[in-house]
């Protein structure tokens, strides 16, 4: 399974409850392989006709792995497997070390911010959930960045996370594994560096990003339940005056 | 306080002190703001110790909702039946101000609970002023009967330049709203409230309840509107209410229901834009405290030994 090159590998599997299978496309120079399910390969036939597959999408020097599901599966099936898909990922990807700037003497700079040198960054990650939830993932050498996108169905949501996660950006400094600004395209994303790996334990900083993002998602939804309901019960006061 | 309460709690205080230390020599002048720019100021001078003199100023009327005077169509008629002797106009009103009263605290009615009725209801010289209007019109409705403009939309000041629309007609008044607010996520916040009301409207209990629309477009009551005033970014709300809802002693309350509905909605957006901010500072709380967990004890050890400087 593991080899020296580049060649992306395939796993397929089927989960237990066999609603819905994926394929994760990874690449083997990372030293564990990040898989969420149990690889039992299967063979093509006898896959249900209703699930979509995921495929090898070549977006320039991204692989994109997509989980797409069939609209039997239950919601909250799909963010524990994004979740930790997510988590096996970052586990992979988290092997840091110092780096000194080749540019600049003395210098020693989070690479990924740099993008000079196309031998210290490996090729990203992008983990989709569907079209409106992603999750990228950079790692060079010395540093890992971690772009979110998440999800808003309607324009409430909408505001309610563009508020919430402009709070959460304004407060990086406390975070200190916070970018200020997004990356252009995501809604908030994480820059972690070898200091930060060396400070903090490496697998309860997977949990910590790993709890970030729920969450965000946990948070969205219970502003929007705590608006709607105000909403209800201001609105039966105010018409229960007139009866 | 879900409720927007009619008696200004201010003027209230002020009454209610004053009759309390009637014999002390105290002056008295203070003025303050309510929502939607009214003002009150408000003087009682030692010279004549049972005189108050209450000024009150209106929020500006846009050009369609006519005005007379300065005061809302009606305003005289329903101080002067609202208050009899106690209360006496003085014409012209104080600089800056739309309406000036002397109120005599020696003609109060000597029976406690009348004083205190009588006093409360001196407070509420918003509803009475401006729902002046609209109390004539409800008035109608309640008696089944219409006035010259049935069938046009009459306009009516609740905000400083804006006015919302009353149409009468015999059977029943149709009231609607052009909801307008300034911020963005304000108008996201009011436009998924004033849904809400659509919704609550459709639950049993609230069949009684004046019936409710929400649309985003000016409704065809508003046809004989001007232009300017059928621009809103949140939507228009339409009531329309019943006889059943303007009989006897529910009137007053409707008034001061329909002519504060928008300040309503506002505050309600408010209070709750407040209410997320303290939740996202909570999560963020507790996102930090799950942070700190991942630092190694070594770190924090140092952290703590190299905490605070101290000075010799």
């Amino acid at each position: 399974m593991l080899t020296g090159t580049w060649q992306p590998v395939r796993i397929n599997s089927l989960l237990p409850d066999s609603h819905f299978a994926s394929s994760v496309y990874l690449r083997p120079s990372l030293f564990q392989i990040a898989s969420p399910l149990h690889s039992t390969s299967v063979p093509p036939s006898s896959r249900s006709p209703r699930l979509n597959w995921s495929e090898q999408i070549d977006t320039g020097s991204s692989v994109v792995n997509l989980l797409s599901i069939s609209k039997d599966s239950t919601m909250a099936n799909t963010i524990r497997l994004y979740l930790t898909c997510i988590r096996n990922t970052l586990e992979a990807a988290m092997c840091l070390q110092n780096f000194p700037c080749q540019e600049v003497e003395r210098h020693n700079k989070p690479e990924v911010e740099l993008n000079t040198s196309p031998e210290l960054i490996m090729n990203p990650d992008l983990i989709c959930r569907n079209e409106a939830e992603k999750c990228l993932i950079e790692t060079p050498i010395n540093s890992i960045r971690i772009s979110m996108k998440v999800k808003q169905a309607d324009e409430l949501e909408n505001i309610l996370a563009k508020k919430f996660l402009r709070f959460l950006s304004m407060r990086a400094e406390a975070f200190q594994v916070l970018r200020r600004k997004p990356v252009q395209g995501y809604d908030i994303s994480f820059l972690i560096t070898n200091y930060h790996c060396e400070e903090m334990h490496k697998h309860k900083l997977i949990d910590f990003i790993v709890q970030f993002m729920e969450d965000i998602d946990k948070e969205i939804s219970e502003l929007k339940l705590s608006v709607n309901t105000r909403g209800r019960l201001v609105a039966t006061e105010f018409l229960k005056q007139f009866i | 306080m879900i409720l927007l309460q009619s008696p200004s709690r201010f003027l209230l205080q002020i009454l209610h002190d004053r009759l309390l230390s009637q014999d002390k020599g105290v002056d008295i002048d203070c003025q303050t703001v309510e929502f939607d720019d009214v003002r009150y100021h408000i003087q009682v001078s030692m010279r004549n110790p049972k005189v108050l003199v209450l000024s009150v100023a209106l929020p500006l009327p846009p050009e369609e909702a006519a005005s007379f005077d300065g005061l809302p169509f009606g305003a005289i008629e329903a101080i002067k039946a609202a208050y009899g002797p106690v209360v006496q106009i003085l014409d012209p009103p104080k600089d800056g101000f739309d309406l000036t009263l002397k109120i005599n605290l020696a003609k109060l009615p000597s029976d406690e609970e009348q004083k205190n009725a009588i006093l409360l209801q001196i407070a509420s010289i918003r509803e009475v002023v401006l729902g002046a209007p609209l109390k004539i019109l409800l008035k109608n409705l309640s008696m089944k009967t219409v006035g010259p403009e049935a069938g046009q939309p009459v306009a009516l000041v609740h905000r400083p330049n804006e006015s919302f629309f009353v149409v009468p007609q015999a059977d029943k008044a149709t009231v609607v709203y052009p909801m307008r607010f300034l911020d963005s996520i304000d108008i996201v916040l009011a436009t998924s409230f004033l849904q809400e009301f659509v919704e609550a409207r459709r639950t049993a209990a609230l069949n009684n309840a004046p019936a409710c629309m929400w649309s985003q477009s000016p409704p065809p009551e508003l046809k004989g509107a001007p232009e300017s005033a059928l621009t809103a970014n949140a939507g228009f709300v339409t009531f329309v209410v019943n006889p059943r809802h303007v009989e006897g002693k529910k009137l007053d309350r409707t008034v001061w229901n329909l002519l504060t509905f928008h300040a309503y909605v506002s505050y309600h957006v408010k209070c709750s834009e407040g209410f997320m901010h303290t939740r996202m500072r909570r999560r963020v709380d507790t996102l930090i405290q799950a942070l700190d967990r991942a630092k190694s004890d070594a770190e924090k050890l140092k952290k703590m030994v190299t905490g605070p400087s101290f000075k010799k």
